[in-house]
């Protein structure tokens, strides 16, 4: 510090000109290494993980986020290199060039240097796209300095040919949106059972409305390559609730959903049916679900298929010949008289077990590729297993005999899949079509906010999964341990999804996707405008060509 | 208050080309006397009111005959005073506007409601409210006509088509349509059906009456007649008007017989069934070829003479194994569609193109389709 000198500003920067010029004449072949040049670069390290580094300071637009999917453009026409490689961001850390604890000094002159110090970016390798646009897995690494930005659009375009056909949402690439890109799973792979997972109020319904609307979309074009079964304990489905929709108002496509309901209010519209179980159709195993059975009851119930004709068991244990034949079996009048009180109990509360029956025509409908609706609103959960339980047996049953030639496969929904599907659940029915119902054409999809209670067995043979937030540990790392893509990677990512945001991973698409799905609202919207082009061609009208 | 419900008389039919010594066709003249004696037992279960559930007559255009025989009836059931609802059918609804269908010579008459147009209409009878939807043009149009229907609390639905859960049953008569489940609502008090020729009941409160008469051995099985129905008491009630005259016979086997040996089984069955006046089927299975050659053509002639209509439908033993494969069939749009995506799989039309192609072809060919079909059926024979 020199004191008593005082610089004019304007002699101070003509100082400067003058130093400049100088330290330049004095290094003549160095060149001043700007930031440009070393941020956004592969610097290391290895096949199985890319780090490159970003200015510390970055505008929140340009924030590098967990999630984000970076391009590695490792292009050198002259040398012949011209791949691109897409790495997704797993970690960010604080880095510089310094050494010790130079940034927790207390005393001194000089605090830091802005110059040497960075966020160190941790990627993971998606794979690389050759320069006619497909796409692989990587099995080398990028040329170091090779550069790095944040993948674009066009970058994404490999992964439209991986796509299915059942559309759920955009590509997310980290929180922004990638709309050119819709993700879209595969009619083919739906009959390998499929989960979805999310902490409540993520997603989940919204989820399965979107996925039943491109359903629809598919079976009213004559498209569809499986019938997909929605049992709707909530009845949030049919009609939605205030301004949430349903999907009866995705008029446009109404022709591939059938609707079934137990509401009265639901009932009257011409386009829902009201929901009909027959009473030969119920056995002896479904009404066993709807209560704690003792021992000797459940021996009892366990005796009623051999005592009684299938068909008309419900009726014939109410008389009193059937209660002379319980007990010529030696049951206990007690025993047999608490069985027929439950079943009283069991007609009186479920009034659409009647004459008539609906589920050949679900079955029809299941078959010919349609969404079939169940609509069962205020229904207790137990109620609810059973007339579930009643209509998958029916379904596995007719699916077992000969397969019809044409006949579509068939996925069923359940909702809170951990009351079914848990390690321990005496619910054996869809564990049976766990883990064979894939033979007969029959897949499940299992709804369900607690992954950790769903058995792991069962859960290694899902080959898609829709990942929504998950908060608890012990979720995140059941799917991991049980999925077939590698999820250990992302769970960072998955803990800090937000709503209708998701990782979706299945066979056919090469990585797991990072999706927003759409708001079902939104989808409907544009379905209902989107094809209306095609509304003109099935008018007989001509649009003579695409581009 | 009580109804009659019957459906699918079919005033016109006639078939099995069996003349009787006026030169009139047999099986025509069977189904007049029918419809006649229908007619007859309506009015002695006198009815609060008579529902035909649609396809009164067989054709668009019928002939003279079978519009005196339905202006008969429905003046002799004017006379009692007894209110009729009827409703098109499928064969009796002309398949354009621009065609006049034969309803119109009856509208007007007192106690006569006649849904005809191609759209819901209701009428009050008695204390309940009549909703009928006739033949409608479209399928899809079932369902807006029914959003159009208000409940009172005493209605009765009446309806023509083939209800989504008999669908295995298909008659695949020209413009037939399928009539959603989703439609047999329980809060009616009754749901008339017509179309289906067996009597059925398909939910609690939804029957098919089924005809009266038989229209081929297809429904030789069926229960035929007409329905009582009580509105009040819920109970439906099957009404006979004519004795069983259809007979299919079980399947004979025929192997290692002589030709002696199968007139003999022939002439035991037309004694059997006392053929006279019947419409009767015999078939025979593993039959010799030239066994039966040799059977004197004269003597199985005379025997059916005195049935309503007689035929033997005979499988030979060298023709067995190819009778069961099943025909692959397409409809012509199917075909073209195919055909088309093999082509743009080898590469000889452009993919960008194939989808449109396909759609519009597609679509031309179905409306082609379609008109030649009304065009055949509308047209009087
Ligand atoms: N992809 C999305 N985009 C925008 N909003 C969404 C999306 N998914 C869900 N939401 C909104 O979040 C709310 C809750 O969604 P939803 O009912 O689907 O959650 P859920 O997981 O089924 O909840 P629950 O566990 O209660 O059944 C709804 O209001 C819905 O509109
Ligand atoms: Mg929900």
């Amino acid at each position: 510090m020199c004191e008593g000198i005082l610089v004019q500003e304007a002699d101070l920067s003509a100082f400067r000109a003058k130093l400049g010029s100088e330290v330049e004449q004095a290094l003549p072949d160095k060149k001043v290494i700007r930031k440009e040049d070393t941020t956004y670069r592969i610097i290391s390290k290895s096949v199985t993980e890319y780090q490159f580094i970003v200015p510390f300071d970055l505008p929140d637009e340009e924030r590098v986020e967990v999630g984000q999917i970076f391009s590695i453009k490792d292009h050198d026409e002259a040398r012949g290199r011209r791949l691109t490689f897409l790495a997704r961001v797993l970690d960010i850390q604080h880095g510089s060039n310094y050494e010790g604890n130079w940034d927790t000094t207390m005393k001194g002159t000089q605090f830091f240097d802005k110059e040497q110090i960075f966020n160190r970016v941790f990627a993971e390798p998606l794979g690389c796209v050759n320069c006619d646009g497909s796409f692989r897995r990587s099995r080398t690494i990028p040329t170091k300095f090779s550069k790095v930005s944040r993948a674009e659009r066009s970058e994404f375009k490999f992964l439209k040919q991986v796509m299915g056909d059942i559309e759920i949402g955009y590509l997310r690439n980290g929180s922004r949106l990638v709309e050119e890109i819709p993700v879209a799973l595969h009619s083919d792979t739906i009959d390998h059972h499929m989960g979805v997972f999310a902490t409540t109020g993520m997603g989940k319904s919204n989820f399965m409305k979107v996925f039943a609307a491109s359903c629809m979309r598919l079976a009213a074009r004559g498209e569809s390559k499986f019938g997909l079964l929605i049992v709707d304990p909530h009845g949030e489905y049919l009609k939605g609730k205030g301004s949430i929709k349903g999907l009866m108002h995705l008029k446009r496509y109404r022709d591939g959903l059938a609707c079934y309901s137990t509401d009265q209010k639901n009932s009257k519209d011409p386009y829902v049916e009201e929901l009909a179980i027959s009473k030969g159709e119920v056995r002896p195993e479904d009404v066993a679900l709807l209560y704690e059975w003792s021992p000797p009851q459940r021996e009892a119930l366990d005796a009623i298929s051999r005592i009684f004709e299938a068909g008309n068991w419900l009726e014939e244990i109410q008389s009193p010949d059937g209660l002379e034949r319980m007990m010529q079996e030696k049951f206990k009048d007690s025993t047999v008289n608490v069985l027929v009180r439950r079943i009283k109990n069991i007609l009186e509360k479920n009034k659409y077990i009647q004459g008539r029956s609906s589920l050949a025509n679900m079955l029809a409908n299941l078959q010919s590729g349609k969404v079939v609706l169940v609509d069962i609103p205020r229904m207790s959960d137990r109620s609810e297993l059973f007339l579930l339980s009643v209509i998958s047996r029916y379904i596995m049953e007719e699916y077992k005999k000969d397969e019809r030639e044409g006949r579509k496969n068939c996925l069923i929904t359940i909702e809170e899949a951990q009351r079914v599907l848990g390690a321990g659940s005496n619910t054996s029915r869809f564990e049976t079509i766990a883990r064979e119902g894939r033979k007969f054409g029959v897949g499940l999809c299992a709804i369900t906010q607690q992954p950790k209670l769903i058995d792991k067995q069962l859960l290694s043979q899902f080959n898609t999964l829709v990942i929504m937030g998950l908060g608890d540990r012990n979720d995140r790392i059941q799917l991991e341990e049980s999925a077939k893509q590698d999820l250990s990677t992302l769970d960072i990512e998955i803990q800090t999804l937000e709503k209708g945001e998701a990782i979706v991973s299945t066979l056919n698409i090469p990585f797991p996707v990072p999706a927003r799905i759409h708001r079902f609202e939104d989808y409907l919207r544009r379905l209902e405008k989107d094809d209306a082009n095609e509304a003109l061609i099935s008018r007989g009208g001509f649009r003579p060509f695409l581009e | 208050m009580k109804i009659v419900h019957l459906a699918d008389s079919h005033l016109g039919f006639s078939s099995y080309s069996r003349l009787d010594q006026h030169g009139q066709n047999r099986i025509e003249e069977m189904i007049y006397s029918g419809f006649d004696q229908a007619i007859e037992k309506i009015i002695q279960l006198r009815p609060d009111a008579v529902v035909h559930a649609g396809d009164v007559f067989h054709h668009v255009r019928p002939k003279i005959k079978p519009l005196v025989i339905f202006q008969r009836g429905l003046f002799r059931l004017a006379e009692m005073g007894i209110p009729v609802i009827i409703i098109s059918g499928n064969h009796d609804a002309p398949k354009s506007y621009s065609i006049t269908g034969p309803f119109r010579l009856f509208e007007g008459l007192r106690g006569v409601h006649i849904a005809q147009r191609y759209k819901y209409e209701r009428f009050e009878v008695g204390d309940y409210n009549f909703h009928c939807i006739p033949f409608c043009l479209e399928p899809r149009d079932y369902l807006t006509e029914f959003e159009r229907i208000e409940r009172s609390s005493r209605d009765v639905l009446v309806m023509h088509g083939l209800v989504e859960s008999l669908r295995s049953r298909k008659m695949r008569s020209v413009g037939e349509h399928e009539l959603k489940d989703s439609l047999l609502k329980s809060d009616f008090d009754y749901i008339a059906l017509g179309h289906f020729h067996g009597q059925t009941p398909i939910c609690a409160n939804a029957w098919y009456s089924g005809s009266v008469e038989y229209f081929n051995f297809g429904e030789a099985a069926d229960r035929k007649g007409m329905l009582l129905v009580d509105l009040e008491k819920g109970t439906v009630e099957s009404v006979q008007v004519r004795p069983k005259y259809m007979i299919d016979c079980p399947a004979v086997d025929c192997s290692g017989l002589s030709s002696e040996e199968i007139s003999e089984c022939l002439m035991e069955l037309c004694h059997d069934y006392e053929i006279r006046d019947k419409m009767i089927r015999i078939n025979l299975t593993n039959v010799n070829r030239a066994a039966y050659r040799s059977i004197d053509q004269g003597k199985i002639n005379r025997l059916g003479a005195a049935a309503l209509y007689f035929k033997i439908k005979l499988q030979f033993n060298d023709e067995a194994e190819r009778s069961e494969r099943p025909v692959d069939r397409h409809k012509l749009h199917e075909e073209f569609s195919n055909f088309l995506r093999g082509e743009a799989s080898q590469k000889r039309i452009p993919k960008a193109i194939l989808d449109e192609v396909v759609a519009y072809g597609s679509e031309l060919m179905k409306k082609a389709v379609q008109s030649r079909n009304i065009e055949a059926f509308d047209a009087s024979q």
